[in-house]
């Protein structure tokens, strides 16, 4: 009896030393994939979410980054198309140097990366792929979405301008023609159906990525005379339909939709009256996210260092890296402080609640986290020096959620005009 | 009906009036030199960079913005000035009796180069310089507003062309370089400098090309990219109009472009292939273009 006694006492020492040894085992840095667009018309929109990147990993790493891990991003140009995304991601996470990713901007990417995540093993945060199809399946084991889904996004802007005026009755329709513009028309469509069938869409145009011009889309919008021109347009692309539009009088015509208007109203002068928004709530001047209470002073020091207001793209970004900060903190805790590996990370992302700068989430069972949505009207506000978002209605994003293992599109077209009456109030906040 | 008929063809016009200042410049370098520039549309990108800078300029320094006017030509003329000839005498003479497929080889990897040169230089963010389109003001066409700037290029393009026509027929230089798209052989055994002839007409197109560009800049933005999509167009222009043949570009602009706007106006789903589904049906018919001859041969 004797030696197993003794057996025991070596074995509860040795598994005391390699657990004391864990806690300390940890790597010199965290190094992070992080996908967006620096180059081509899409960078207009990409280059606010990296220097969102480049601030707030400045900022966890001056507070001594994840346990105590500095992050050393990697970033990776989604410019270069699909094919070269999956190449560099693979790159990156078999290069051993990076062990979680913050991925992608294009929803186009998304989806081509999400089959490479599962093979890889990697964990990954979307950190701006919206595309209610990302995780339709629910079968992502290392795809998790904290930032936002398109069925309660464009739903909500359906509800706002009917909300506005319910009398609309023509609709039109320019977005661009990748999934994410054709998802939103059939999204909005559905929604604008469900809540009341005679409204008509009398065109539906959908230009491709990157145009660099829309007259001819401007004539045939006009010659339709819709009451509601709704559009998706992102990037330099949504700038510059915004500049041909005006002078040619759309937006005297229609009421116009900008659902990624928030992002061009310090470098256009969006009309008053025209209802933008941003995807999610990363609305940084929202109401909750002053009461958070962390937005403001982010959006001083982001603009003390880059000269301009941080947009919706940036506090996705921000977000998502909060995100990832909570996620490794669970995993420490949840594991004696040994850092994580990938299991550990994901067993963390698992039903996690985070308070972002701009809300709150918590993931679902199939990975996607419902974000409130936030639309409004520009217009002129006291202490802004350029158009700016007023008459702000926050949607409940969990209310506009389909239930897991439902088809959303079936499901919008399933839901009565009693599900809806909540929804449509006139917006009255300043 | 007229009237909902008049909005389509103004957006056509306006349309082909852009797309034919490429294919113009690209149709005439070839009918002259027998390469066919695939960086053609490198030098109408450039020439829309070098125009929105100059313009932005304008306005930053706070001179009267009507120079954006005069602007738009000095930026084109500077652009040919500046490339014309250094790529003719370099790259493209050197390509002379090697074959086609030598040509588009240079002649790709020569916009290869310009493409990255335009994001060296510029950047990668868009440009956007306006304001001649704001100076003209809207007009209404069949209950649409239109951007005078748009009827403006209508006019300037059918003075390209028929100024061109002119200056071919009625000017030394111009028959020179008829007799040498006629035969080169025979222009050179009469004492034609026919190299001399080569510069001149690809720093024509060179301009043309980048006249374009800078002519497209005040409605829409300028970005990476742009010297691609246009290219691709101005290819399926001059093909349909038969290669060499001025006055083919120019119907096949305007096919073209009609045919892209019906597109967006009935079926936008067909709006990016349309006028390669043109191209496609035009050259089953007619493999050398609508305006184009099988060679002679020579025996």
């Amino acid at each position: 009896m004797r030696h197993p006694k003794i057996l025991s006492i070596a074995l509860a020492a040795a598994l005391s030393v390699t657990g004391a040894a864990q806690a300390q085992d940890r790597p010199a840095e965290l190094g992070v994939g992080v996908f967006t667009f620096t180059s081509g018309p899409a960078a207009a929109y990409g280059m606010p979410g990296r220097q969102g990147a480049e601030l707030i990993i400045e900022q966890i790493n001056a507070e001594g980054g994840i346990g105590g891990v500095p992050i050393v991003p990697t970033y990776v140009d989604e410019g270069q198309g699909a094919q070269g995304v999956i190449s560099e991601y693979r790159r990156l996470a078999e290069s051993g140097t990076v062990e979680a990713m913050i991925a992608a901007l294009s929803s186009g990417n998304c989806l081509a990366l999400a089959p490479v995540t599962e093979q890889l093993q990697m964990p990954t945060l979307a950190w701006n792929c919206d595309t209610h199809q990302l995780l339709l399946d629910g079968a992502s084991s290392y795809y998790y979405r904290p930032n936002g889904n398109t069925i309660p996004e464009f739903m909500a802007y359906a509800l706002y301008f009917l909300a506005q005026n319910p009398d609309v009755r023509r609709v039109a329709f320019i977005n661009p023609d990748y999934s994410f513009g054709h998802d939103a028309a059939a999204i909005v469509q559905a929604t604008l159906q469900a809540i009341n069938p005679e409204i008509e869409i009398v065109a539906e145009l959908f230009p491709r990525l990157g145009a660099s011009t829309y007259q001819t889309e401007i004539s045939r919008l006009s010659a339709a005379r819709p009451d509601v021109i709704f559009s998706n347009l992102w990037g330099a692309d949504l700038e510059n339909f915004v500049r041909q539009a005006m002078p040619r009088g759309l937006f005297r015509q229609s009421t116009v939709v900008l659902a990624l208007g928030e992002t061009i109203l310090q470098t256009v002068d969006v009309p008053e009256g025209t209802i933008v928004g941003v995807l999610g709530d990363g609305y940084w001047r929202s109401p909750e996210a002053t009461e958070i209470g962390r937005a403001g002073a982010f959006a001083e020091a982001y603009r003390a260092r880059f000269g301009e207001d941080p947009v919706f793209p940036t506090m996705k970004m921000v977000n998502a890296f909060l995100v990832l900060q909570a996620a490794y903190e669970k995993a420490l805790a949840d594991n004696d402080g040994a850092w994580p590996d990938s299991a550990a990370l994901i067993a963390a992302l698992e039903g996690l609640t985070v308070e972002t700068m701009t809300g709150t989430i918590t993931f679902r069972g199939d990975n996607d986290a419902p974000v409130d949505q936030i639309v409004g009207t520009v217009g002129a506000v006291e202490g802004v020096d350029h158009p700016a978002m007023t008459q702000l209605t926050r949607f409940d994003g969990s209310a506009l959620m389909p239930p897991m293992g439902t088809d959303p599109i079936a499901w919008i077209a399933s839901l009565s005009p009693e599900f809806f009456a909540p929804f449509l109030v006139p917006a009255t906040a300043e | 009906m007229v009237s909902t008929l008049i909005p389509l063809f103004v957006d056509a016009l306006a349309n082909a009036a852009i797309i034919f200042f490429v294919a113009f410049g690209l149709t005439l370098a070839f009918s002259v030199l027998r390469v066919l520039n695939v960086a053609h549309g490198s030098l109408y990108s450039i020439g829309a960079y070098v125009a929105a800078s100059f313009g932005l300029w304008i306005i930053s320094a706070g001179l009267n913005p009507w120079l954006t006017f005069p602007a738009l030509l000095l930026s084109a003329a500077f652009v040919a000035a500046l490339f014309g000839p250094l790529i003719e005498m370099t790259l493209v003479r050197w390509t002379y009796g090697r074959g086609e497929a030598v040509q588009i080889l240079v002649t790709f990897a020569l916009f290869l180069i310009l493409e990255d040169l335009q994001r060296l230089v510029f950047g990668v963010s868009s440009l956007y310089a306006d304001t001649p389109m704001a100076l003209l003001g809207i007009s209404e066409i069949g209950g649409i507003i239109y951007l005078n700037y748009q009827l403006l290029l209508i006019a300037i393009a059918a003075v390209a062309l028929f100024g061109t026509r002119l200056f071919i027929r009625h000017t030394r230089t111009g028959r020179l370089l008829a007799v040498v798209v006629a035969d080169r052989e025979v222009s050179e055994a009469m004492g034609i400098n026919t190299r001399r002839i080569f510069t001149l007409a690809f720093t024509l197109g060179v301009f043309l090309a980048a006249l374009g560009g800078a002519m497209a800049t005040p409605t829409m933005g300028v970005a990476p990219g742009l010297g691609a999509d246009t290219m691709v167009l101005a290819f399926a222009v001059a093909a349909i109009g038969g290669l060499g043949q001025i006055e083919g570009a120019a119907l096949a602009a305007i096919i073209v472009a009609l045919v892209r706007v019906l597109a967006i106006y009935y079926v936008p789903e067909l709006d990016a292939v349309a006028p390669y589904i043109v191209m496609l049906l035009v050259l089953l018919v007619r493999p050398y273009g609508l305006f184009g001859k099988p060679p002679v041969r020579r025996i």
